[in-house]
């Protein structure tokens, strides 16, 4: 029994010196994390922005999910149209993905995460922002320098959010070969895993890869369109059509740009491609009297990741197999459906179309990593077991007991995500005389009107939040 | 045995939390010291640019007849900042016209300024309290005849051992009458940075 105690003791010493200098705090370690944000969804949900981030866990800035927590509080800071906060939140959370991307190649302070990790579970291990939060990020970042008229400053923004996208191509092309070799290598199948693990393949619907944005790239061809550089305004418009080939207002803008950049080999290419109904209009539309107004629509929250329990089965280092039980992380097998916005103007009406699916890029994400979460999962479940027999053979009983205890409270999965995000973003494009229009607008089941300035040759932005029944928009005249 | 092991623990634990805390010192430094705190653009490259750039301007041989009997007059049109980072490229301007100011062969008229010149001539002329034979009247001023312009561009690239950025800058002086481009340069600046091996 004595010796229990200081097992016990040495046991507590070591916890602290694992959490100490870097790694995450206690409460991550034994709530997870959808758990922890639940209130603050609540009130996003109602609207109450100034509550939900009152709600926000507080974290030390050495707290392995301290950059998450920025990313949530500028979201909301930015909902609340609170931009300066948020752009100074976003800043900061942008600095610390670029000192961990500019870390060692061997870092000390990570392996006693890895340790720490391994001894309780994927919540100790500091968060490492996914390259499609990361394009969001500076989405948002854009849209809050645009909303203090700081045009140039928008454009640095989108920049980065081009740096992200194409260092993600460079790295997703191996990874997942990788990964699913070392977990066949750990002794358990991918299709035992496959067979239990919840499919999300109706969440993830058709996103080929979980971090290619049309919206970044819708963005930053509108901005880059706003400062005069066609050129680089028809390249972004193009990679987000290769993502959303389907999408009407895409085909217009490439249709459009090309004609007015003289693109003669994409022009004949496109009118094979694009619908006859974009491809009929006359290529020099833009040189009349016309402006153009630009809805951008954000339609409800992400999904947070929920836990699955499991029991895979595993060889141990004795050649028996053995059934343990595992938590992981998931996402519900299902898509909001979201009524579009619908524009009426002189009798015609226009329906908004979809850019991008955030709940598809997430789901899709985390289905490439859990070949990785998996193996990590199988060598803390090996680690704990020797844990346990060591304590049985010192202990017994009571040992056992302790061992079991602490097991099942730390086997939590790692639901980490920036779960403030929007579900879907939708857009619509129309051209409209100069001047002043009263436009009516039919979204989430009620009638609005919203009055905008056209200027010629100009856009005018126009960007909505939808979540339940809050309706929150901005104007801005690009 | 025991009271080793749990010693032992202590002090590491003692050891690992003392690393996190580091005591700050200030201090004064040379302001044209080489800086490199990180790969982003800094002083060394603002220093770098306006100085070389200024150079460029005095011993070119076209603004050499520019200036023989004259000092012309010039304005800076902002410099578009075309790279992913968020620079004050107003700094730059400042520091090459203040440089090419101080050679005396230019006049400068500053356009950001204007606005606050116009309320101080509209204080003067209107507001009862200036003695209006001594008011500066509207008017008089004298317009630019060249117009200085620049880009700022760059291209960053990274890999997993190192990043690498190359920034280029360039300037060009426009003689506002007849739209001919007199002269024009360009800086470039390579920085790299190779991840170190092991850390904390």
């Amino acid at each position: 029994m004595h010796k229990i105690f200081r097992k016990t003791r040495i046991l507590l010493l070591v916890i602290p010196l694992l959490s100490g200098c870097s790694a995450s705090s206690f409460t991550n370690l034994f709530s997870n994390y959808s758990q922890q944000m639940y209130g603050v969804k609540q009130a996003q949900q109602q609207g109450d922005f100034q509550q939900a981030i009152s709600l926000i866990p507080i974290r030390s800035s050495t707290d392995g999910s301290y950059s998450l927590g920025l990313l949530e509080k500028a979201r909301l800071e930015y909902l609340a149209n609170n931009n300066k906060q948020s752009r100074q939140d976003f800043e900061q959370t942008y600095k610390l993905i670029q000192q961990s991307q500019q870390r060692a190649k061997i870092e000390l302070s990570l392996g006693v995460e890895n340790v720490a990790a391994v001894m309780s579970n994927d919540n100790a291990i500091r968060y490492d922002i996914p390259r499609y939060e990361q394009s969001m990020l500076h989405s948002y970042q854009a849209l809050n320098y645009l909303s203090q008229q700081d045009l140039s400053g928008a454009l640095v923004e989108v920049r980065r959010a081009n740096l992200v996208q194409e260092s993600a191509l460079k790295a997703n092309a191996n990874n997942i070969d990788a990964s699913q070799k070392s977990i066949i290598a750990q002794g358990a199948s991918m299709d035992s895993l496959s067979q239990q693990y919840p499919s999300m393949n109706r969440a993830i619907g058709k996103v080929k890869n979980g971090f290619q944005n049309a919206y970044t790239f819708y963005l930053s061809a509108l901005l880059y369109e706003a400062a005069d550089q066609k050129n680089d305004a028809y390249i972004d418009y193009k990679k987000a059509l290769e993502i959303y080939p389907d999408n009407r207002y895409l085909q217009q803008d490439i249709w459009r740009l090309a004609n007015t950049l003289h693109m003669t080999n994409d022009i004949s290419l496109y009118r094979k491609s694009l619908s006859q109904e974009v491809t009929k209009k006359s290529a020099d539309a833009s040189n009349n009297n016309q402006g153009q107004v630009v809805f951008i629509i954000e339609n409800g929250i992400v999904g947070a990741k929920q836990e699955a329990s499991l029991s895979l089965p595993i060889y141990t280092s004795h050649g028996d197999m053995r059934f343990y039980s595992v938590a992981l992380p998931s996402y519900q097998n299902q898509l909001t459906v979201y009524s579009p916005l619908t524009l009426t103007y002189q009798g015609k009406s226009y329906q908004a179309e979809e850019i991008v699916r955030l709940q598809s890029l997430a789901a899709k994400k985390l289905q490439d990593q859990l070949p990785i979460i998996v193996t990590r999962q199988i060598t803390r479940i090996v680690a704990k077991e020797e844990i346990r027999k060591k304590l049985v053979k010192k202990g017994g009983d009571v040992g056992n007991i302790f061992a079991n205890l602490y097991n099942i409270v730390t086997e939590k999965a790692d639901t980490r995500s920036w779960s403030t995000l929007p579900d879907s973003i939708h857009i619509l494009r129309l051209n409209l005389s100069a001047g002043i229009h009263t436009l009516n607008i039919h979204i989430n089941g009620v009638n609005q009107q919203i009055e905008v300035a056209i200027n010629q040759n100009k856009q005018t932005l126009v960007t909505l939040n939808t979540i339940g029944t809050y309706v929150g928009q901005n104007i801005f005249n690009l | 045995m025991n009271k080793l092991l749990v010693t032992a623990t202590i002090s590491l634990a003692l050891i690992a939390l003392g690393g996190c805390t580091n005591k700050s010192v200030v201090r004064y430094g040379d302001a044209t010291a080489v800086e490199t705190t990180d790969i982003n653009f800094g002083s060394t490259d603002l220093q770098t640019i306006a100085g070389q750039m200024t150079d460029s301007l005095l011993l070119s041989p076209v603004v050499g007849t520019l200036t023989a009997n004259t000092r012309p007059i010039l304005f800076v049109e902002s410099i578009k900042n075309k790279t992913s980072e968020h620079i004050d490229t107003e700094s730059i301007t400042d520091s090459i016209s203040t440089k090419l100011l101080r050679s005396g062969k230019f006049r400068f008229v500053d356009m950001a300024r204007v606005a606050a010149v116009q309320e101080q001539l509209e204080f003067q002329q209107n507001s009862g309290m200036v003695d209006a034979s001594k008011a500066v009247a509207f008017g008089q001023q004298v317009g630019a005849q060249y117009m200085l312009y620049g880009n700022l561009a760059s291209i960053v690239k990274s890999n997993k051992d190192k990043s690498d950025v190359y920034y280029k800058f360039t300037l060009r002086l426009m003689d506002l009458k007849s739209g001919l481009v007199e002269w024009a340069d360009e800086t470039e600046i390579r920085k790299t940075k190779e991840k170190m091996f092991i850390s904390w």
